[in-house]
């Protein structure tokens, strides 16, 4: 992970405001975004005369490629290479929600050749036909074998593989244990129970109803993606006691975490590791009861205008070399054993990035039917206008 | 004739209503009055007159209190007022173009001196005020109406009316009628007049159109970047100025240049490029200084026959009652001839390119200081 | 015939945006109102009005925000009077235009950026630290109702100071000689004159700031920490998250309708008050 954010061009800048402003960016932040490297790939890829190209590849595969993809998940260096290799500049578009992308496709003519969805997506991207099957010949790199099924699987729908696995993660809980006094947090009835006590006033939570509805839901032991109304009604009953205790209801919990304004918060893996990396008391635990494991990967929309140029990039960020160099840029685990294999042993031992075994077990993905469920949406209203 | 001494107001057993004693007042390096001296008496129509910037409206809004003077003294009744805040001395002012109250009706706008009084007059008494003020200034039933339903001359009388339900001691009219057209100017002047005769209250007016002032006032003040020039009755400023200044804003005047030669009495004479011109000593001269004799163009005769100096008819202008003739003698140059219709009867009428001759005595003419 | 045509040539561009920019999506809005959500979000045609009737799911940012809407103008309205009655008639007019500039300048950035700001500075390391060191412990600012006033109070103030400067700049001054020369004390002046006659900025300045409000969702979000539901905020949720076009559309119809009840309201108010005054213009 580069501890040095680059600069962000001041258009994408911008671009990214705007988008803020229109509250789309939920999920992966906009800071985050605003001090990542992405811009330099798309400030080279809008000046070609920044980068050299090799005569011989030029117009093989076209001279442009766009990614969507998620906010500080690439090396930049990674684009350069793409580029260098095949004369096809690289274009990123940051996007903050799965709804957005999904938005997105559904209206048409979002010019788009690779996008970066999650596993509970695909079966809808299946459904409404944007996505089709990759043709596995156009992907040398992608060895089926040395991927953990279990992130991988859900990009298999019908026995085809539609989706190819990119990274994966969890969601936890941030907690900044010099505030504990020596208490120690496992669980998710004890997130809950420290918020309405001693930490009130001290919690963040997801503006995320499947992670936040679902981290209520694992504390009376229910699961993660219940649609029960009985036991949505306990989550809802727990939501709204908490919520007075609440610091916020926000996806953007990393700067009150920073400055001792939060010290407890619902957490994904990625912002886990970036706070413990610069503030070593603040820890990131999985509940015990379980809770979301996700995972990530890359597809190509029907309507994607450089096919060709699709193909090659996702295949070129498949290479475990490059898969490797991109997972130490921003700390997500890889399900490519491959990968795994390049990775140092302090790497492979650390909890946060691989947790332990018996944690991972009790988590569930997220299903689409958890996502677009009716009344988890009115659970979550109801909850935030309490 | 060349008295300094200011003709005193008509009562002059009874002690002023307003006095400034050397008021002045500075904006940074501005002078806008200096060192003003002056007695207003209770009772009298007294004018500021004078052209823009000569200090009549600082005068005026000292004496309102919007100014108070840098140095010297305001009294208002014999008190000292330099410091008393405008809503609490006893005047009320008509103001250029009325600042009347636009979210008001007439009866409100008219009211609202009342309404400011504490403990706060009975509502009765107010509406029946109102009621007496507008039928005083010839405006009874408009009192629903809204400021901007009314003609200029409409609100002219309600910003009258507003002013004077106070009953102040004095009543200050800036510029008042600067907005209405020359008819309803005339009827306002003699309304305003019969007004302050019925109601025998001090009205102070500040004008820069002499015939106003003229024809309203008991005494004029005439002004001059910041200070007083002439205090006067009407008649005594016309007749008597006691400068070239005054003899040129009160009334038309023709200046004939030249030497002073010599002084006998209340005489003098004045080497003119046509020989030696007699005229009275309108004000200190000394003999040999550079001097203008005045003269009134009403008192110069214009003869087809014969005079002291042959001229010819430039341009004739038809006024009415008069004819106005600009003729030239090749010495004096171009100057004013004010003919009456009845003159006109007897002699004809002269017509441009006619040569003729004019003439005045030396009593109709005044010699003054260039300055 | 020739005047006529070219009326309507300069009203065209006006015309097509009015139609693209207003009307095309308020229609569009509507018809999805009587719509039904698609199985995977979206909208599915259909005509039935199972999304009104499930409006009152979302009454409570309904209140949320027909009580900070009014509250925050009022309050938004205390703070600017006094700002703009300043500028207008008490600042040195050499510096007036500077001053004025100073009040825009904020608006020269994003409300994001500005909201960011005001994070950092009622934030723990901000003012809460400062007060810290002067004895004051444990003083939480961010993400509280006040820490939202504050935020409203800051990006909406130029709305609502220049309105009521320009009415105040054009009072004519002599209006307030004529009524102390008529016995009113600068007090009463005030109350009599100047603010009767600043009433048409005022009216201005509360509508401009009203509206806004009604559709404010990122203030609260942003200082509120989430924890205040407004109905922006509703819509931002079934838009974007839930993907509930039908539903969503229907919360916007019924925004758009209160909102134009309560404008009817105000005008109406207003115009009772100003009683037909030519000067008492609304908008």
């Amino acid at each position: 992970m580069s501890d040095t954010p680059d600069h962000i061009s001041p258009q994408k800048f911008m671009a990214e405001l705007m988008r803020y402003r229109k509250g789309s960016v939920s999920r992966r932040h906009f800071l985050g975004v605003t001090g990542l490297g992405m811009a330099t790939t798309v400030l080279g890829s809008a000046m070609p005369g920044l980068i050299t190209r090799p005569a011989f590849a030029a117009g093989s595969i076209g001279d442009s490629v766009v990614l969507a993809t998620w906010p500080n998940y690439h090396d930049p260096a990674s684009f350069e290479a793409f580029t260098a290799a095949t004369g096809a500049a690289v274009q990123v578009n940051v996007f903050g929600s799965n709804e957005e992308m999904l938005a997105k496709l559904q209206a048409g003519g979002s010019g788009w050749d690779v996008f970066v969805p999650t596993n509970y997506t695909i079966t809808t991207y299946v459904e409404e036909g944007i996505i089709d099957p990759l043709d596995m010949s156009k992907l040398p790199n992608y060895d089926a074998a040395s991927f953990d099924p279990r992130f991988a699987g859900p990009g298999t729908v019908d026995g085809k593989l539609y989706a190819a696995s990119k990274n994966w993660g969890t969601t936890g809980m941030a907690v900044n244990t010099s505030q504990t006094n020596g208490r120690v947090l496992t669980s998710w009835k004890d997130f809950w129970d420290i918020t309405k006590a001693e930490f009130s006033g001290r919690t963040t939570v997801h503006d995320y109803q499947l992670t936040t509805i679902g981290n209520a839901l694992k504390s009376f032991g229910y699961s993660f993606n219940s649609i029960d109304p009985a036991e949505l009604a306990d989550a809802e009953k727990l939501l709204i006691e908490v919520k007075p205790h609440l610091f916020a209801i926000t996806s953007d919990y990393q700067p009150p975490m920073r400055s001792g304004d939060a010290w407890l918060a619902m957490c994904w893996t990625g912002d886990g590791k970036q706070l413990n990396k610069d503030i070593p008391e603040i820890s990131y635990i999985l509940g015990k009861e379980g809770g979301e494991i996700w995972s990530d990967f890359y597809a190509i929309p029907k309507s994607a205008p450089h096919l060709d140029a699709a193909y090659a990039l996702i295949n070129f960020l498949l290479d475990p070399a490059i898969n490797y160099k991109e997972a130490m840029f921003h700390g997500q685990p890889v399900a490519d054993a491959r990968v795994d294999a390049m990775m140092s042993a302090e790497i492979m031992a650390d909890p946060i990035i691989h947790p332990a075994a018996e944690l991972l077990s009790n988590l569930e993905f997220g299903a689409a039917a958890t996502l677009t469920d009716p009344n988890r949406a009115e659970v979550m209203a109801r909850f935030k206008s309490a | 004739m060349h008295s300094t001494a200011y003709p005193q107001a008509p009562a002059s057993d009874q002690n002023p209503i307003a006095e400034f004693r050397a008021a002045s007042k500075h904006y940074g390096e501005v002078v806008a009055a200096d060192a003003i001296s002056l007695s207003i008496m209770p009772g009298e129509f007294l004018s500021f007159l004078g052209p823009s910037g000569c200090g009549k409206t600082t005068a005026l809004r000292m004496l309102a209190g919007f100014e108070a003077p840098t140095s010297g003294e305001m009294l208002l009744d014999g008190v000292r007022v330099n410091d008393l805040p405008p809503h609490k001395r006893p005047v009320n002012m008509v103001f250029q173009h009325y600042a009347l109250f636009p979210h008001m009706n007439v009866a409100d706008n008219i009211s609202y001196g009342l309404r400011q009084q504490r403990p706060k007059p009975a509502a009765a008494f107010v509406a029946q005020k109102v009621a007496e003020t507008l039928e005083r200034v010839r405006l009874p039933g408009f009192d629903t109406r809204r400021i901007w339903e009314m003609s200029g001359g409409q609100q002219q009388r309600v910003a009258l009316a507003r002013a004077l339900i106070n009953q102040p001691k004095i009543l200050l009219l800036d510029e008042p009628m600067a907005a209405l057209d020359r008819k309803l100017r005339r009827e306002m002047q003699i309304e305003l007049q019969s007004l302050q005769r019925a109601l025998g209250i001090t009205f102070v007016l500040v004008t820069h159109d002499q015939e106003e002032a003229l024809s309203m006032s008991d005494r004029i003040c005439i002004m001059r970047a910041g200070r007083i020039v002439q205090i006067g009755a009407p008649r005594d400023l016309y007749d008597a100025p006691n400068s070239r200044y005054v003899a040129d804003f009160v009334g038309k005047s023709n200046f004939f240049e030249g030497t002073l030669s010599s002084v006998s009495g209340l005489m003098g004479a004045v080497d003119l490029p046509t020989g030696p011109g007699r005229g009275r000593l309108g004000q200190d001269v000394a003999v040999g200084r550079k001097v203008s004799l005045s003269v009134r163009p009403e008192q110069i005769y214009l003869s087809p026959t014969g005079g002291a100096f042959a001229v010819q008819v430039r341009n004739r202008i038809f006024l009415g009652e008069h004819t106005e003739y600009l003729v030239n003698n090749p010495s004096l140059g171009d100057f004013l001839v004010l003919v009456s219709r009845q003159t006109e009867a007897t002699l004809g009428a002269f017509d441009p390119g006619q040569d003729a001759f004019a003439d005045w005595t030396p009593e109709a003419a005044l010699i003054l200081n260039n300055d | 015939m020739r005047p006529k045509l070219i009326n309507r040539l300069l009203l065209a561009p006006a015309g097509i945006w009015f139609l693209a920019m207003l009307v095309l999506p308020l229609a569009v809005v509507l018809v999805f109102s009587f719509g039904e959500r698609g199985q995977s979000g979206g909208y599915v045609p259909a005509f039935t009005f199972a999304q009104y009737l499930n409006l009152p799911a979302r009454w409570k940012a309904f209140e949320n925000t027909l009580t900070l809407a009014p509250v925050g103008t009022l309050i938004v309205l205390l703070i600017a009077y006094p700002l703009a009655y300043f500028l207008a008639l008490r600042a040195n007019p050499k510096w007036r235009t500077l001053l004025l500039i100073l009040v825009i300048v904020p608006f020269w950035t994003s409300i994001l950026i500005r909201s960011y700001a005001w994070i950092f500075i009622l934030g723990g390391r901000g003012i809460p630290a400062l007060l810290d060191m002067l004895g004051l412990h444990n003083l939480r600012l961010i993400n509280t109702p006040f820490a939202v006033l504050v935020g409203i109070v800051y990006g909406y103030l130029p709305l609502m100071v220049f309105p009521i400067f320009v009415s105040l700049e054009r009072l004519d001054k002599r209006l307030l000689e004529a009524s102390a020369d008529l016995g009113s004390p600068p007090w009463r002046s005030f109350l009599q004159i100047t603010l009767p006659l600043s009433l048409p900025g005022m009216a201005t300045g509360c509508m401009l700031v009203f509206i806004l409000l009604m559709g404010e969702f990122l203030i609260p979000a942003m200082l509120g920490g989430g924890k205040v539901f407004f109905v922006g905020n509703a819509l931002v949720d079934l838009f974007l998250q839930s993907r509930n076009w039908a539903f969503g559309s229907a919360v916007a119809v019924a925004l758009v309708v209160v909102m134009l009840v309560t404008v009817t309201i105000y005008m109406r108010a207003m115009t009772r008050w100003g009683n037909g005054r030519d000067d008492v213009s609304l908008m």
